[in-house]
């Protein structure tokens, strides 16, 4: 696939359980378009994220900030895009502080449920359509969309049906139904999984796959398997083969001595004992990652572990180019 | 001493939270699992358990009350459990429904309220409400005396600390005194709109009626008068949960993994805990890589470049080496991570558990991860 046409829908939502990286790919992939020129913007859901600190620091706001050339971010937060709407809506300013107390958004969100979910996509909509209440207009090539874990995130994308069928008339029935065909029309959205290769995400991914279609009548785009042990680029990957018990510790000792170096006993040990956790993982991520071939119709994405315990820009970029290959593989 | 062992002697409730995504589950079933070892009657409250471990503890249907993990079980994995393990997952609407029926003053009230639209949403969809029935249910197992030992998982919230805040957030909602306030007069008004009785509830009023439709007041205006006289027993009893959550009985158990932004996630969630007067336990660092030796230091980039180059055992040890560097650089990145951790938290109240080289999917993996946890036998 082209990235061009992987870019092509404006907007792409990134769903997945929670703790399985979202954030990571979803600015990996901001990377990716920032990388072909387009201006990007990533809008979190109504938290405070991970997402600056990939790009060294900060807090996100309610308006977009730039973090790193041409890949802005922000947090969509309920409270505002309900004073948002309602200033556009109703033309309420004076008495919208109280409007906007945590305590009318808890009830009138509870009273009337996706309403949050639609002032969030509704956010999204103005996003898409360069438009904004105040504030300067932003125009962005790419916006994406750092959704809710799992289950919320289902009920996110069908609210609008909801609260369509729900609300006969009046603005939130249509507005909901602008969403509804932003949704759905694969040119404007396409929403991607991310999942690991483990039991659980697995499973979440496979169910998602099959919700989106069945509750939100959208077609998923491709499945992001991140972490996963092993890379193409990486020796490591003959090791799958690898059988300790075949191993020869002084042929080992001999190839190291003629490549002129010494290993010590604790060395084989250590070497063979990586080895075979690196096997016994990476058989567990493939039994996986084969299920979710065979349940889902969508393309996987394999991304590798990075060997690491917390990620930072470099990371990022490394994941990018990544996904700039293997985009191009399917 | 391994501070968890010291928890399940000397506790009857302990309460594992941290982040999504640590494995939360699998270690309160495996505290669960060990007390039941060594002679407790324990029960397991589980939210979100992966499917084959939910089966595995025979958590097969939604009865939101324990269910006794059978005896086969523990003999099938070599074990011989002096003491009950009983599970269950929880049913947050079903509890809720338990709630209203036990403060109502009338059985009638009580079906109004539970028939309500709006308490419907409530329980399905405000947040907090899940995390309070946890809490609530926990409260209900413990004052029944059956068990001696209680282990609650907390719901997959994306921070940690978000259940701490629940029963007040949850109780500060039906109390809200904005909305008694404006909802009260349009009860009394027979649900029509007050004329200039007061000008901020009117235009809350309207602006309700015109976004979501009348209907909803309508819910509202009747779940809150069905509600009246039962806010000082729903106030009463989160005061109860509290006050346990508080106690000499309680112990909370942080489970964290090494990752930089879940050792973030588990320092401050315990100071929150100490700011809240809730007793810390322990920490479980759980999936940690195993450290094999100290790294190997000798060999440089050109020894790895002469051995790609030679014969297949030459290629093989390369192919090893990388891997060995690859795994020791996460070891040192974790340990860096750990190290910062240590200073917030004393390493005497942790208990590491490696990542294993297969999945705690199942009983017989429940019992190898109870095995690294407490590994004296």
């Amino acid at each position: 696939m082209l990235l061009d046409d992987f870019f092509s829908p404006r907007i792409l939502v990134i769903a997945g359980k929670g703790g399985v990286g979202k954030t990571t790919v979803s600015a990996a992939l901001a990377l990716v378009a920032a990388r072909r020129g387009r201006k990007v913007c990533v809008a979190e859901i109504d938290r405070k994220g991970t997402l600056p600190r990939l790009f060294g620091g900060g807090t996100l706001g309610y308006q977009p900030s730039e973090l790193s050339p041409g890949v802005w971010g922000m947090n969509v937060i309920v409270e505002e895009a309900l004073a948002e709407y309602l200033k556009v809506q109703y033309h309420l300013n004076r008495i919208s502080r109280m409007f906007t107390s945590p305590q009318f958004v808890d009830y009138i969100t509870t009273a009337a449920p996706g309403l949050k979910d639609i002032l969030v996509l509704g956010k999204i909509w103005y996003l898409e359509q360069g438009r904004s209440a105040g504030g300067q207009v932003q125009d962005f090539d790419t916006i994406i969309v750092d959704a809710q874990a799992g289950g919320h995130m289902l009920t996110f994308l069908s609210a609008p049906m909801g609260l369509a069928d729900a609300v006969q008339v009046g603005p939130l029935r249509r507005q909901s139904e602008w969403i509804i065909d932003m949704l759905r029309d694969r040119e404007r959205t396409r929403v991607h999984m991310v999942t690991l290769a483990e039991e659980m995400p697995v499973q979440e991914t496979v169910e998602t796959s099959d919700a989106l279609r069945a509750r939100v009548g959208l077609v998923p785009g491709v499945a992001f398997a991140n972490a996963v042990y092993t890379s193409h680029h990486h020796s490591q990957g003959s090791l799958e083969r690898f059988r300790p018990e075949e191993l020869d510790a002084g042929v080992l000792k001999q190839e190291a001595k003629a490549a002129g170096f010494r290993l010590e006993d604790d060395d084989i040990t250590a070497l063979i004992g990586y080895a075979g956790f690196f096997k016994a993982r990476s058989a567990i991520q493939r039994r996986h990652l084969a299920g979710l071939r065979r349940n889902i119709e969508e393309p996987v994405i394999e991304l590798p572990f990075l060997f690491s315990a917390g990620l930072a820009l470099p990371d990022i970029e490394r994941l990018a180019d990544e996904i700039e290959v293997r985009v191009a593989d399917i | 001493m391994n501070p968890i062992e010291d928890i399940i002697k000397h506790k009857e409730v302990i309460v594992c939270a941290g982040s999504g995504g640590v494995g939360k589950t699998t270690i309160a079933a495996s505290i669960a699992l060990r007390a039941a070892l060594q002679g407790k009657k324990v029960a397991v409250l589980t939210i979100d358990p992966a499917r084959r471990l939910a089966s595995s503890l025979g958590l097969k249907e939604l009865s939101n009350h324990p269910v006794k993990v059978s005896r086969r079980k523990f003999t099938a994995a070599g074990l011989d459990p002096i003491g009950e393990l009983h599970a269950m997952m929880l049913d947050t609407k079903t509890t809720f429904d338990e709630v209203v029926l036990q403060y109502a003053p009338t059985r009638a009230q009580a079906e109004r309220i539970i028939a309500n639209r709006f308490y419907h949403n409530i329980s399905s969809t405000l947040s907090g409400t899940q995390e309070y029935m946890a809490m609530e249910k926990l409260y209900e197992l413990h004052s029944s005396g059956d068990y001696d030992v209680l282990v609650v998982d907390t719901p997959p919230t994306r921070n940690a600390l978000d259940f701490l805040d629940s029963p007040r957030r949850l109780t500060d909602f039906f109390e809200s005194r904005m909305l008694r306030w404006f909802l009260i007069p349009y009860m009394k008004a027979g649900g029509g709109i007050m004329r200039a009785a007061n000008v901020a509830a009117n235009t809350f009023l309207r602006l309700v009626k015109r976004m979501v439709g009348g209907e909803v007041l309508q819910d509202t205006a009747e779940f809150f008068g069905n509600l009246e006289g039962m806010y000082d027993g729903f106030k009463e009893r989160a005061l109860q949960v509290a006050a346990l959550l508080r106690s000499d009985a309680t112990s909370f158990v942080v489970v964290t993994s090494p990752s930089d932004e879940s050792v973030g996630e588990a320092t401050y969630f315990g100071s929150r805990l100490n700011e809240s007067g809730l007793p810390f336990g322990a920490l479980v660092v759980n999936r940690v890589h195993p450290k094999l030796g100290e790294g190997i230091q000798v060999v440089k980039a050109r020894h790895l470049e002469s051995l790609k180059k030679g014969g297949s055992d030459a290629r093989l040890l390369a192919a090893l080496l990388e891997n060995e560097a690859a795994f020791m650089r996460v070891v040192r990145l974790e340990e860096d991570n750990l190290t910062a951790l240590a200073r917030k938290i004393p390493r005497h109240r942790w208990v590491r558990v490696p990542y294993l080289e297969r999945e705690a999917v199942d009983f017989p993996g429940l019992v190898a991860i109870s095995e690294q946890m407490f590994p004296s036998g």
